[in-house]
């Protein structure tokens, strides 16, 4: 079995609202899976399932080969869980929330305090593993919060939200350690909005969207299925709004972004649209500050899947419009 | 049982152990445990009790029932909610133990805290009232099983799904004063009316204070014995009740 996880035809209703509609994927050992998707569609509940915390409607779950509805156990003694809130003992110091998730996950004795050291020292807290983590800045505690997690050196780790409001250090030792983790063989599964978090981890992401799979593959073959996503960026001198509309209104754009003082025009054959980008500065006598192209970032491909506008400040064009109208008007 | 099995076994054991140890560390000194566990049953002994002519025998084995079944089943009730609303109890779900070895710790913190309280007022009533137990070792039986009852109790109460203590500590209260008055703790069974007394025969404090009799003042109108079965079925019932709550919350997503 070369599968960590196996997703079955997995639903949950909560009552009558259909949370997760009948989804199926499979996650490889040695994966760092990403599972995107907007507020809503179902991605904590998919976790929370995965972990055991939450009975499925129907489907079924495999971990490692387990099938969790029968017997958690072995999938439990191999399972890290990181949720969105760093879930330490604030009233306990960062040594001995260590030393009682070790006697949680049954750490042999002897190994306990090496391991608790080594975490310490790997996230930066051994010089205040005595201080009680009601003391701890948020990023510290997301820090213990992981050490916690893997103590017993999972090989499954699924991580929620694991970096958001967080300063870039610990962003960046957390995004050190999934990788290293990864490395030495452990499966990740990695829950989050964090777009370009998901591109720079994942070998592949899957992203959900009203409690449905709308989509699961690499980042770049996703990238490369929505070239339509294509832009074109161009800095103009003098700058102004009204080049938003004058733009949106050259042939092949779908949607027009103002990006600071750059202006990212979306296409589907950004060629076609370079020349006349130039001719319209020329005309217009303004200066090319920068222009260029720019394939589809994975945050494209998310909002163009979940039916979310690009950008906070689009100039709508007709194509937009009617790419919006077949798709049934879904945002 | 095989070796697998034996070492699960012991896993087990030691894990609802921690959990215990754990949460009278973090929890004990709260203010919540300090007021609803500790200050709530003293108050309402005293309340009780004050310009009644009761010996210091009988006043210490209505205390010693009073604060085993309110400080016990209180621990649960303070306990799990916060651990929801932080998160820690995720962190105790998704563990590798079972639900009722995860639930026998939680009872475990209430019983402790409980026979703690009763073992302090104990010598209070031992060393100045010069009280005169007449059964100690059924008294130390009792102590110790109407805490693991009652702090099991409490559990039932916790299982609610909520984050809130506020809204665990309200149905709890309306179920748990009926039960102190309905027990014989404030009336002695001999006092009631017939009908009275057949109330007060289905709640398990009324087999708590009767065994809390038989071991301080030497009687009791239920046969000890019968006492003991009914509370320790109690608590087995109730500790079941919150496993199957527990479940049901698991499954409904609350």
């Amino acid at each position: 079995m070369n599968n960590a996880i196996v997703v079955d035809n997995l639903t949950k209703y909560y009552g009558d609202l259909l949370a997760v509609d009948h989804i199926s994927f499979e996650v490889e050992q040695g994966e760092i899976f990403g599972f995107l998707g907007p507020n809503g569609a179902g991605k904590s509940t998919t976790q929370r399932m995965l972990t055991t915390l939450l009975e499925p409607s129907d489907g079924r779950i495999f971990i490692y080969g387990h099938d969790i509805a029968r017997d958690a156990y072995p999938a439990k003694r191999r399972m890290g869980l990181v949720p969105e809130e760093s879930n330490v003992y604030t009233e306990l110091s960062a040594w001995d929330n260590l030393m009682f998730t070790a006697q949680l996950y049954r750490v042999p004795g002897s190994q306990r305090a090496s391991r608790a050291q080594e975490l310490l020292e790997t996230f930066g807290l051994w010089e205040k593993r005595h201080v009680k983590a009601e003391d701890f800045s948020k990023g510290m505690r997301r820090r213990l919060s992981i050490a916690m997690a893997i103590i017993h050196k999972p090989t499954l780790l699924f991580l929620d939200e694991p970096t958001p409001g967080l300063d870039t250090q610990s962003t960046h030792a957390i995004h050190g350690l999934i990788r290293q983790m990864n490395a030495e063989g452990a499966t990740i599964f990695l829950t989050t909005h964090q777009i370009e978090e998901a591109n720079q981890l994942c070998s592949r992401v899957a992203i959900i969207d009203h409690g449905q799979i709308a989509a699961i593959d690499t980042p770049e073959r996703l990238k490369a299925a929505f070239r339509r996503v294509q832009s074109v960026q161009v800095a103009l001198e003098p700058d102004g709004a009204a080049h938003g509309q004058a733009l949106a209104a050259l042939e092949g754009v779908t949607t027009v972004v103002r990006m600071g003082d750059k202006w990212r025009l979306y296409t589907a054959d950004p060629s076609a649209l370079l020349p006349q980008v130039v001719d319209y500065a020329r005309v217009h006598k303004l200066r090319l500050v920068s222009l260029n192209t720019q394939g589809p970032s994975l945050e494209d491909v998310f909002l163009e899947i979940t039916g979310q506008e690009i950008g906070t400040v689009a100039h709508e064009t007709g194509a937009n419009r009617d790419r919006r109208q077949r798709k049934g008007g879904k945002r | 049982m095989n070796t697998g099995k034996m070492r699960r076994l012991q896993n087990e054991v030691a894990q609802a152990w921690a959990v215990a140890v754990k949460d009278v560390r973090v929890y004990y000194l709260t203010p919540p445990m300090i007021m609803f566990g500790l200050a709530l049953p003293l108050f309402l002994f005293f309340s009780f009790s004050v310009k009644r002519e009761i010996g210091p025998e009988q006043g210490m084995s209505r205390l010693l029932a009073l604060t085993t079944f309110f400080t016990a089943s209180s621990a649960g009730v303070i306990i799990i909610p916060m651990e929801r609303r932080t998160g820690t109890y995720d962190r105790l779900l998704a563990a590798p133990m079972a639900l009722i070895t995860l639930l026998i710790g939680k009872t475990l913190v209430g019983a402790f805290f409980a026979a703690a309280v009763a073992l302090v007022s104990l010598l209070v009533g031992l060393i100045w009232l010069h009280v005169d137990v007449a059964n100690p070792p059924l008294l130390i039986t009792t102590l110790v099983l109407a805490s693991l009852t009652f702090s099991a109790l409490g559990l039932v109460f916790a299982s609610i799904p909520s984050r809130s203590v506020g809204n665990i500590m309200m149905p709890s209260t309306l179920i748990r004063w009926p039960l102190l008055f309905i027990s014989g703790i404030f009336i002695p069974l001999s006092e009631m009316s017939p009908w009275a007394r057949a109330v007060a025969y289905l709640s398990p404090l009324t087999y708590a204070q009767e065994l809390m009799n038989r071991a301080v003042l030497g009687e009791s109108l239920i046969a000890p014995w019968l006492s003991l079965t009914v509370l320790l079925l109690s608590g087995v019932v109730f500790l079941a009740a919150a496993a199957w709550m527990h479940q049901r919350s698991r499954r409904l997503g609350y």
